[in-house]
């Protein structure tokens, strides 16, 4: 991300992006079946929310197992709103985004003085610690049967309950996602972000206060996590509490590896290579997670810098 | 009086079930500075084995040490590959690989063992229960407790007070050194992944008597491991034990207590712990270079 580009090639990438950008939400409107369309919001979802991850695992070297948690609960939030005052989609987005931000916000405040495996550790239990809330409250959250049947999502009047109008409104929020996270790495402070990842106590030299740097970051990573936990109810069309257990904040961490940490754009590359593999391959085997689990290790051991960087050299 | 007494006997079998298995993992982690998040795989492949050589009519005593010996021998080939690569690599990278490599033992398992509960044919001396104060208590737990205990002792005793414990302890602060010694570190290093490896089937092996085995129950494991090893601090015998008392105990009277909140509780107790001390609670703070 710090690699400096010349002019032409920023050009040609910032021309690639927003072709494939394009593409992306034109080709399905076009051509799309409504499972089609639903499984390509639910793929640029969830890769928003592998997105915001990245900020937090590529630029800040922070090593979140409770992700999930912030997504899941921000989709709970959004869906409870939603059921209570109507699916107003600049409320239920506000609230995912609050809800997103409160919980991540909350995380890195516990966390603020652990490193390393201890911070991994104590996202992982401040995570399952959500779950348990929601798994128990049973009168709001429905404990383990989740919740479903919610309000369609409408805007200014416009109801926006086909799956194509779904598919648009999540383009749009991943779009937004991308470039808020992308410019909150390239901005000042996410540089420092990224120096308190490699050189920590030069940073602190410098005057920069660890604290403030990882909590900004968490907020950001939250809102946009929320944002897409927002919407993913009502595209999922079910929210339950797996969405908040550890085990989806380690599929979050695996599609961002997959993809390829240090590129914010590799969120949405590991989240559609997951869940295609887990939707294809298990209507032909049962052994779908052991061919996840191969793909995955063979990506750490081959790959490190993820499948889209696949045979270019660079930094683990 | 006798119901309390009762619970403090489940609450120290089930802590030393989570000492057997943390201790495992604080070899690899603390001792040897590699996150082996496989370490709930070896768990649950020792309970199989274990469950398995109790179905099939041999010794039944042998159990324990075939786990042993077959976990270890399990630990030696990924310490082969893909392990042996990854021991100077950051965190980062060791949590990934050995993530990844749980998940495809899990479906490993599920694959060669089933997806059902399985529980040990437990031998007639194991069977039964015997009357503390009027009240029933499995034979079992007392058996692993003792086990547990003594095998903790001798772990003890080798890392702390042998001269290869000594060399593999020195191995975590200068392997450089230890190198100039004469000492071949790589060797020393898969010695301690075997022996975490191993113990971690036994501890499946004797934990199958009191959990079962199902799939699943390898990350439930790891989780309560990784959580006792980090609370206690890592590179700290003494501070794993208290943790795994501290787990075991909260667990148990959480559970007797406050049914519905017992996790929460427990989850809540480890995090304040955490939170307070951020490097477990008989951890040394990390230099920082």
């Amino acid at each position: 991300m710090t690699t400096l580009h010349s002019n032409s090639s920023t050009r040609l990438a910032a021309t690639r992006t927003w072709l494939l950008a394009a593409l992306v939400c034109s080709v399905p409107v076009i051509w799309g079946q409504g499972f089609a369309l639903r499984f390509g919001a639910e793929i640029l979802l969830i890769g928003t929310a592998v997105m915001s991850l990245n900020l937090l695992i590529g630029v800040g070297g922070l090593v979140s197992l409770g992700h999930g948690a912030v997504f899941g609960c921000a989709a709970y939030a959004a869906a409870v709103a939603a059921q209570a005052w109507g699916g107003n989609v600049v409320l239920v987005l506000a609230v995912g985004v609050l809800a997103g931000m409160a919980v991540a916000g909350l995380m890195a405040l516990l966390t603020l003085r652990s490193t390393g495996l201890f911070f991994l550790v104590l996202t992982l239990v401040a995570g399952q610690m959500a779950w348990e809330v929601v798994f128990r409250w049973r009168e709001v959250t429905g404990g383990a049967d989740g919740l479903r049947g919610f309000p369609s999502l409408e805007a200014f009047g416009i109801r926006l309950d086909t799956p194509a109008a779904l598919y648009l409104v999540t383009c749009l929020i991943a779009g937004l996602a991308w470039w808020v996270l992308r410019s909150f790495a390239r901005a000042p402070v996410g540089l420092a972000l990224q120096g308190m990842r490699d050189q920590p106590l030069r940073m602190r030299a410098l005057g920069y206060s660890l604290g403030n740097l990882r909590v900004r970051a968490f907020l950001v990573s939250g809102a946009v996590a929320g944002a897409a936990g927002a919407l993913f109810p009502f595209v999922n069309q079910y929210i339950g509490p797996n969405t908040v257990h550890w085990s989806m904040s380690a599929t979050l961490v695996i599609m961002s590896v997959l993809g390829g940490i240090h590129m914010l754009l590799g969120g949405f590359a590991g989240a559609a290579v997951y869940l295609l593999a887990q939707t294809q391959l298990s209507s032909y085997t049962d052994r779908w997670q052991l061919a996840i689990g191969l793909l995955f290790v063979a990506t750490v051991m081959f790959a490190p810098n993820g499948l889209l960087r696949l045979g270019r050299r660079g930094r683990p | 009086m006798a119901y309390t007494l009762v619970q403090i006997l489940n609450a120290l079998s089930f802590s030393v079930l989570l000492l057997l298995t943390g201790l495992g993992l604080s070899l690899v982690l603390s001792l040897m500075n590699f996150v082996n998040l496989t370490h709930g795989s070896f768990y649950l492949l020792g309970s199989y084995i274990g469950i398995q050589w109790l179905a099939s009519g041999a010794p039944w005593w042998l159990a324990f040490p075939v786990a042993f010996v077959l976990t270890g021998a399990v630990g030696w080939l990924l310490d082969r590959f893909p392990f042996g690569r990854f021991y100077a690599r950051p965190h980062l990278m060791q949590v990934l690989l050995t993530y990844g490599l749980s998940v495809v033992f899990a479906d490993l398992m599920r694959w060669g063992f089933g997806a059902e509960t399985v529980s040990p044919v437990l031998p007639e001396v194991l069977s039964g229960v015997v009357f503390i104060l009027d009240f029933p208590f499995p034979v079992y737990r007392l058996f692993l407790i003792a086990s547990g205990a003594a095998i903790a002792l001798v772990l003890w005793v080798l890392i702390d007070r042998t001269l290869w414990g000594a060399a593999i302890r020195a191995c975590v602060v200068d392997r450089g050194i230890v190198e100039t010694l004469g000492i071949d570190t790589r060797k020393l290093l898969t010695a301690g992944l075997v022996l975490a490896a191993a113990l971690g089937g036994l501890g499946g092996a004797l934990g199958a008597g009191m959990l079962s085995a199902y799939p699943g129950l390898d990350e439930e494991v790891l989780l309560l491991a990784l959580l006792t090893v980090v609370v206690g601090g890592l590179g700290s015998f003494a501070g794993t034990v208290i943790s795994a008392l501290l787990l075991g105990f909260a667990t148990t009277f959480g559970r007797m207590w406050a049914p519905e909140f017992a996790n929460f509780l427990t989850l809540g107790i480890m995090a304040l712990i955490l939170i307070v001390r951020p490097t477990g609670l008989l951890g040394q703070p990390a230099r920082q270079v």
